[in-house]
């Protein structure tokens, strides 16, 4: 089929490496036919997957061919372009062509895929499918071609039977698809998100309690999770969430509450979360008797999350500028985000962009891990110590031992394990 | 022509025009023209004042004749019009532009000025950033400032009237203020403060204000208790000191980074230009706090150099001079129609009568006269519902001063829009019924029963503000200033000093002892002594 794909999100990029594999003809709105976001670039195996779709012919840029004359059109749009998606959905409408069948896989809030059914032309069976972006950046890949399960928002017999056909590859293992109307499709794809956030608060605030009586976090979500009710995703403590869409989408449905409901539940979690980020920054201060000037601070990890080079709302950025607000100089690494990162803040006397994680710690009074790149999980600890000035170690993610690096001489603050 | 002979005159226009009514005066048609006077956006209309163009003109020669021009220059170039306390009085010089040269004892003191603006700025912009840590590393979110008089009612009274001119960094700091020196308002405060995000500032001249330093001892204790940490180490994070004596600040415990400084050369009641702005800045931003200094500074100016005929703050003065010394009326309503002008009647309470409250001229005789009136006010439609009565009905002659805006709401909604129309309607209407009494009405009143009749001829000033801005409001409070200056030249008495509240406090010292020792000196008075044994007898009863 022929199957034009818009919009810059990595749920877009993704379905053009995995639908052009299957065989479709893929039109990518745009001229570039490689993502340029950084992020999306380094997402395991998608770049490859899409230089075979280019080198077998079977996706073109929109300069090649006409994007409106598609029979299927996939909208991956990012969650403030409604009105680009109106746009080109009223394009559609007017090229007249029959039987169009538009996949709206944007998250553009609830009650927008109802919008732009509207400006389709129904006399001409031209109809809209909400299918929710459920993948996780670095494992998107993965997950578009093995579903877990299917969500899809749509309320027309003709365009169920198009759009189960385009995902028969993916799904032909027995795999659910849930159907549903497409508002309740795209609450559903809210409701998701803010449990996750929800969790994600809940093991923090725990986290902040248990550093307070005594115990270590760690050990109780272990525990936490052998109950089925709870089970173990998104609990892992540390110093805040970040990334640009499922802040952005939290931030969208916590308005709503707000404004239709008068819940607060939601704009708690937010507000806990950017508090949180900074709790790295805490500890040292706390550390240091609130006296930072002229320090040397290591900094490992500037990317929201392990896998992307993205610094989107990441924790590094508020625990950076309170470090560089408190007159100390800043030892920078990250095995990604480094140039991202240095584009925002570009050369500054109290920044060092540093090469390798050893060169970071040199001379530092503390170390401060904000994300858990595999990097530095196992670092060589009698070099670390040896070049640190102060063994100092705050681990924001969790990811040490707090016996080990005690018995190694290290000064260790975890989140949440206040033990140690 | 010498004063005297210039008060002659004035008694006699006094005499002839006694049996006028106000509503007569107001049967000239050409009065608002002649009476009302505008500069820079303020409008001071004087035509329901009890005088004439020609008695006004009068006045202007008093003014000439006591040299105020002299007095003017004075105060502006930097000389030390302080006579008793041997000092210049420069809030004039707190927002004068960088620039210009105003010297006190040979040096310029605008470079000073400006730095402590400068250093202002940095610490804003580290608070409103959220870069200000606390001792847990929390950023401040609440700022509490402790001053009293000067300390207090000048940044409280700014802070209320400008709060919707907040820029969005400011929005994310709390302002509380504590004054009185029993704690009232702290203890309430505290149970309420998160210790970890709060920041006290720590406003006095002398920093041996009794009533601030009672209430930081508090509160430093009360970080002491929630942190567990050195006092020295909670001071650095959660203290800054606005003070004309550093030494004495530093003695306390503020380290200098964290200190505001002024000058000696700044009257408490008319430091809110100063450092002692700091809350002001914090609320408003260092832009709009410029904007409050640069429309005093327009109202200096024109001080400075418009012809008294037409200067709007020794009009104002000479209104009050007129009023007080030549019809005998000893009270003044300060009566703002706008809810956001709250503080100011308490500001210009503290700013008139602590300044000419004088019964000693500068060179040592009693004065002849009598001097500031009893000041007093509200929001003047609250007041409609309280002490209005006395004002239509009662036998005390009061001038009253007007405020008023003319747009409000420009942005939000009609509904608020009418309040406002309601409140300026309000504002217009009882200026009109004070002037003309019940021959403001169309029809004949006199068949009413006397306790419905309204005598009118009370004096009052309009004064209309286009809108309520930074701005604006420097304008209004240097009007007041320089207005209060004129009227003690002309009295010639010293408006920059304060004896008269010395001796209290002093007082006030022994008696603390007497209550801690639960015994009266011998030298007390009996109605001292009865009171200490009451005390005493019952104090100790839970």
């Amino acid at each position: 089929m022929k199957i034009s794909i818009w919009g810059e999100e990595l749920a877009g990029w993704t379905a053009c490496a995995q639908l052009a594999a299957f065989g479709n003809h893929i039109i990518k709105a745009g001229s570039s036919l490689t993502p340029l976001q950084s992020s999306i670039r380094t997402e395991p195996g998608l770049l490859d997957a899409l230089q075979q779709a280019i080198d077998s012919g079977r996706m073109v840029d929109s300069n090649q061919q006409d994007p409106y004359s598609a029979d299927i059109h996939w909208l991956a749009m990012e969650p403030g372009e409604l009105e680009q998606a109106s746009e080109i959905v009223a394009r559609i409408a007017a090229s007249g062509r029959p039987q169009v069948l538009v996949v709206n896989q944007s998250n553009l809030g609830t009650g927008a895929s109802d919008a732009l059914q509207a400006r389709l032309d129904s006399d001409l069976e031209q109809q809209l499918v909400y299918l929710p972006d459920m993948l996780q950046g670095g494992q998107a890949m993965q997950q578009f071609a093995h579903p877990a399960a299917v969500l899809l928002g749509c309320e027309n017999e003709q365009a169920r039977t198009r759009i189960t056909a385009l995902l028969r590859p993916f799904t032909r293992e027995g795999t659910e698809i849930r159907l549903m109307t497409r508002r309740e499709a795209e609450f559903t794809k809210f409701a998701i998100t803010g449990m996750l956030a929800l969790r994600l608060g809940y093991i923090n605030e725990l986290a902040m309690l248990a550093d307070h009586v005594g115990v270590d976090i760690e050990t109780v979500r272990d525990g936490m999770s052998t109950d089925q009710r709870v089970g173990p995703h998104y609990l892992a403590p540390g110093c805040g969430f970040g990334g640009h869409h499922f802040t952005q989408y939290i931030e969208g449905l916590a308005g709503l509450l707000t404004q239709s409901g008068g819940s607060r539940l939601l704009e708690t979690v937010l507000e806990q979360n950017e508090h949180h980020k900074e709790l790295p920054f805490r500890k040292l201060w706390q550390h240091y008797h609130c006296e930072l000037r002229g320090k040397r601070i290591a900094v490992w990890g500037l990317a929201f999350k392990p896998g992307v080079a993205t610094i989107e709302s990441a924790p590094s950025l508020r625990v950076v500028d309170a470090l560089l607000a408190q007159g100390a100089i800043v030892q920078l690494h990250d095995p990604e985000a480094r140039q991202e990162f240095h584009a925002l803040y570009g050369d500054q006397a109290q920044l060092l962009y540093c090469d390798s994680p050893y060169a970071a710690v040199q001379d530092a009074d503390a170390l401060l891990l904000l994300t858990a790149w595999p990097d530095y999980w196992s670092p060589d600890y009698s070099e670390l110590h040896q070049r640190m000035r102060e063994p100092v170690i705050i681990d924001g993610r969790n990811v040490y031992d707090p016996q080990l690096l005690q018995d190694l001489g290290f000064t260790y603050y975890g989140v949440g394990r206040s033990r140690h | 022509m010498s004063s005297d002979s210039c008060w002659r005159t004035l008694r006699q226009s006094a005499r002839s025009l006694q049996q006028t009514h106000l509503s007569e005066l107001l049967a000239d048609e050409t009065r608002f023209e002649a009476l009302s006077f505008e500069h820079d956006g303020v409008l001071l209309d004087l035509s329901r004042q009890r005088f004439t163009p020609a008695i006004l003109d009068e006045l202007v020669a008093l003014a000439e004749a006591c040299d105020l021009r002299g007095s003017i220059d004075a105060l502006i170039g930097g000389e030390k019009v302080n006579r008793t306390e041997q000092r210049a009085a420069l809030h004039t010089a707190l927002r004068t532009p960088a620039g210009t040269e105003v010297q006190v004892d040979g040096e310029d003191v605008i470079p000073a000025v400006q730095a402590t603006l400068d250093k202002m700025e940095t610490l804003i912009t580290t608070l409103h950033s959220g870069q200000w840590r606390g001792f847990s590393g929390e950023a401040i979110d609440t700022l509490v400032n402790i001053g009293v008089g000067g300390s207090d009612l000048g940044p409280l009274m700014a802070c209320h009237a400008l709060e919707e001119f907040k820029p969005a960094t400011a929005r994310s700091i709390d302002l509380h203020f504590v004054s009185s020196m029993d704690g009232s308002q702290l203890s309430g405060l505290l149970s309420r403060l998160n210790p970890a995000t709060t920041l006290f500032v720590l406003s006095s001249k002398s920093f041996t204000t009794i009533d601030t330093l009672a209430n930081a001892a508090t509160a430093s204790q009360w970080l002491i208790d929630a942190s567990g940490l050195p006092r020295e180490e909670l001071l650095r994070h959660h203290f800054i000191g606005i003070t004309a004596k550093p030494d004495k600040a530093a003695e306390w415990g503020i380290p200098s980074q964290n200190q505001l400084l002024f000058w000696d050369w700044t009257g408490g009641r008319y430091s809110l230009w100063s450092a002692i702005g700091f809350p002001i800045a914090v609320s408003l931003g260092m832009q709009g706090f410029r904007q409050l200094l640069a429309g005093a500074h327009s109202m200096d100016h024109h001080f400075q150099h418009a012809e008294f005929g037409r200067n709007l703050p020794v009009l104002l003065a000479l209104t009050g001079i007129w009023n007080i010394n030549l019809l005998d009326i000893h009270a003044n309503a300060i009566l703002p129609y706008d809810g956001r002008l709250a503080h100011l009647p308490a500001y210009l309470e503290q700013l008139e009568m602590e300044s000419n409250g004088k019964s000693v001229r500068i060179d040592g005789d009693p004065v002849e006269q009598r001097t500031c009136p009893v000041l007093w006010g509200e929001i003047g439609p609250n007041a409609q519902h309280a002490f209005y009565q006395l004002l239509h009905q009662g036998t005390e002659s009061v001038m009253c001063d007007f405020i008023v805006p003319i747009r409000r709401y420009t942005d939000q909604n009609s509904h608020l829009q009418e309040q406002h129309k309601l409140a300026l309607a309000n504002c217009l209407a009882q200026a009109r019924v004070l002037a003309l009494g019940d021959r403001a009405l169309a029809e004949q009143a006199e068949s009413a029963p006397p306790w419905k009749r309204y005598r009118g001829n009370q004096p009052s000033s309009m004064i209309l503000l286009d809108e309520l801005t930074p701005y604006a409001l420097g304008q209004l409070i240097a009007l007041y200033e320089h207005k209060v200056y004129t009227q003690a030249m002309i009295w010639q008495i010293n408006p920059f000093d304060q004896w008269g509240v010395e001796l209290g406090k002093k007082m006030a010292t022994e008696m603390l002892d007497a209550l801690e020792q639960s015994a009266a000196g011998p030298d007390f008075d009996c109605a001292t002594r009865g009171l200490l044994e009451r005390i005493a007898a019952r104090g100790d009863r839970t």
